[in-house]
């Protein structure tokens, strides 16, 4: 009996996948062509567009990270709390400042808020310092610059992120426990979490900061990743005329804008180049508002950020830069119509 | 997962990763998906790639000898969520199976189709009126409509564009789209821009087939905005050009 029955799902499951097959080249033969060569179209893309945010960000990331590892390294958490104050107003302000001297983009800031995080940094420190660190970075200042010169826009664009910053940031300091918005770390265990000697080699330290280099570029690539997938896969089916077509009033003008940052998930670094794009449709407070808003949120930077912070402080995160960003635009906006 | 057998995947994906980056840059395929401008640093992640593998493999033979000469090596360190491994294979199978292909006319419907682009740059057109009127692209003339209030000089100079062809209903007979994508950062954000073409054997040209344009400059009315036009005494067939979109 058992011989017999045996067999048999094995045979059924053949059948099954055969009439499957045979319906599956009967429909396609009477879907019209057009709809494969559309989807192929999508696709590309797709993989297109995918592979540009992707390659784009990588050194980005490697850079971020690497920074992470050698602050792991070389960094003692006392030498941290005795650069930096624990008074929250003077914490927040400092840790915006400090954004002005590490180039990170959104992408790499991430990892290297976490490593700061874990070496005893404030919360309202940090937080201002994720958030202005990939506008007031050197890099972002100088393509600032390039693309707009050294006026107006990249004034107010600093000026703004920075208030933004402190405001979040100081809207954290509240919160005493920083386990309530930080997420538990539960992959950062590595080999040299052991007490370190105090004589290892500089090239063994660099050796190990290359380690934590690599581990967290899987870790926070996967969430690159992730973003890219998302912001690519909008871009192929949501077109971008639509956005731009909502309005062009004061209010609307700023939300478009908003919208359009937080879609196309571009880097803060270049960003700039993207805006000038629309300087001729947008008003300059619209303009600001997206150079202002798109490095502290976009479609990989909101899946980064929920890697890192609860859900809750994401909320957050995203919402108040968002509410101040689109303030800012709408008061530049009724200023210089 | 096991330490090692992770380490060893991770050493592969990096080494896989900057092959990747590198075969894209060796074949020139890296413009399809970022502005020039950013490529030195592309080839700075290809060495640092490369230089992450190196500390992979060595970290690998190093635990190896380890666990060799030391008997109580404790194995208590967990490796990270191998999910991280699977997602970093998304771009790599991505990179492999799809054929690079740049952004065309496909792309049109989402990404924008402008013939007059709102684009500024801080280099003023000035510098385009020095230019040879034979020597501006696409884009130059785009920028020139947009900015210059007075089109009527521009009439009757010589052009010679490249770009693909595209068709539209808002075109006269004999007419066509001789359009370029343009990327300032990456693909995320191309949109392309087109000048119009008038040729009386338009009808011959295919859908993005690649093309020299070379006549003479006119301006015409298209849905309220003054657009240029080459009158084409020649459309001539080219291959795609190395670098498919045109950079601001």
């Amino acid at each position: 009996m058992q011989k017999t029955t045996s067999p048999r799902p094995l045979s059924r499951s053949l059948i099954l996948s055969i009439v499957i097959g045979i319906l599956l080249i009967v429909v396609s033969s009477m879907v019209p062509a057009g709809v494969f060569t559309w989807l192929w179209d999508k696709l590309n893309i797709f993989a297109t567009v995918f592979l540009g945010i992707f390659i784009e960000a990588i050194p980005y990331l490697l850079l971020g990270t690497l920074a992470s590892g050698l602050v792991e390294v070389f960094l003692d958490r006392d030498q941290m709390s005795k650069w930096i104050s624990h008074r929250p107003v003077a914490a927040a302000v400092g840790g915006a400042f400090m954004g002005m001297i590490f180039p990170v983009c959104e992408c790499g800031v991430v990892p290297l808020t976490r490593r700061l995080f874990n070496k005893g940094l404030p919360l309202s420190a940090g937080i201002s310092f994720l958030l202005a660190a990939p506008v007031l970075n050197p890099i972002v200042v100088l393509s600032t610059a390039a693309a707009f010169g050294w006026g107006n826009m990249l004034f107010w664009r600093m000026g703004v992120s920075l208030v933004i910053a402190i405001v979040v940031g100081l809207v954290f300091s509240v919160e005493r426990d920083p386990s309530n918005v930080l997420r538990p770390v539960l992959t950062l265990s590595h080999e040299h979490d052991h007490p370190r000697e105090a004589h290892t080699s500089f090239i063994e330290k660099i050796r190990q900061a290359l380690l934590i280099t690599a581990d967290e570029f899987f870790e926070m690539g996967r969430y690159l990743i992730l973003g890219a997938m998302l912001a690519a896969a909008l871009q192929t089916f949501i077109a971008q005329s639509s956005l731009l077509s909502i309005g062009s009033g004061p209010v609307l003008s700023v939300l478009v804008m908003l919208g359009l940052a937080i879609l196309l998930s571009i880097c803060s670094t270049v960003d700039a180049f993207v805006a000038l794009g629309f300087m001729g449709t947008f008003s300059f407070g619209s303009v600001l508002s997206f150079l202002v808003f798109g490095p502290m949120v976009d479609i990989k930077s909101i899946i980064m950020y929920s890697q890192v912070f609860r859900r809750r402080s994401v909320t957050y995160l995203v919402a108040i830069p968002f509410m101040m960003s689109l303030l800012a635009g709408v008061i530049f906006n009724y200023l210089q119509p | 997962m096991q330490k090692r057998l992770y380490r060893s995947l991770q050493a592969l994906l990096l080494l896989g990763m900057c092959i990747l980056l590198a075969s894209k840059a060796a074949s020139g395929q890296l413009t399809y998906y970022i502005n020039q401008r950013f490529i030195p640093l592309t080839i700075f992640g290809i060495i640092f790639l490369a230089l992450l593998a190196q500390t992979m493999f060595a970290e690998i033979k190093r635990a190896r000898q380890n666990t060799a000469n030391d008997e109580h090596h404790h194995e208590h360190d967990h490796a990270p969520a191998s999910a991280n491994l699977w997602f970093m294979l998304v771009p790599l199978l991505i990179g492999v199976l799809i054929p690079a292909r740049p952004l065309d006319s496909s792309a049109f419907a989402t990404k924008g189709f402008n013939t007059n682009s709102p684009l500024v740059s801080a280099d003023s057109s000035a510098q385009l009126f020095e230019t040879d009127s034979e020597e501006r692209n696409i884009l130059d003339w785009i920028k020139l409509f947009n900015f210059e209030t007075d089109l009527a000089q521009f009439e009757g100079q010589k052009a010679s564009v490249i770009g693909f062809v595209y068709f539209d209903e808002s075109l006269g007979k004999n007419q066509f789209f001789v359009s370029r994508f343009v990327v300032s950062c990456c693909a995320a954000d191309g949109f392309a821009i087109a000048m119009v073409g008038e040729w009386p054997q338009a009808s011959t040209l295919k859908q993005d087939s690649w093309v020299l344009v070379k006549g003479t400059i006119k301006s015409i009315t298209i849905n309220d905005q003054t657009v240029p036009l080459i009158l084409a005494e020649s459309v001539q067939a080219v291959p795609a050009p190395e670098q498919p979109y045109l950079f601001p």
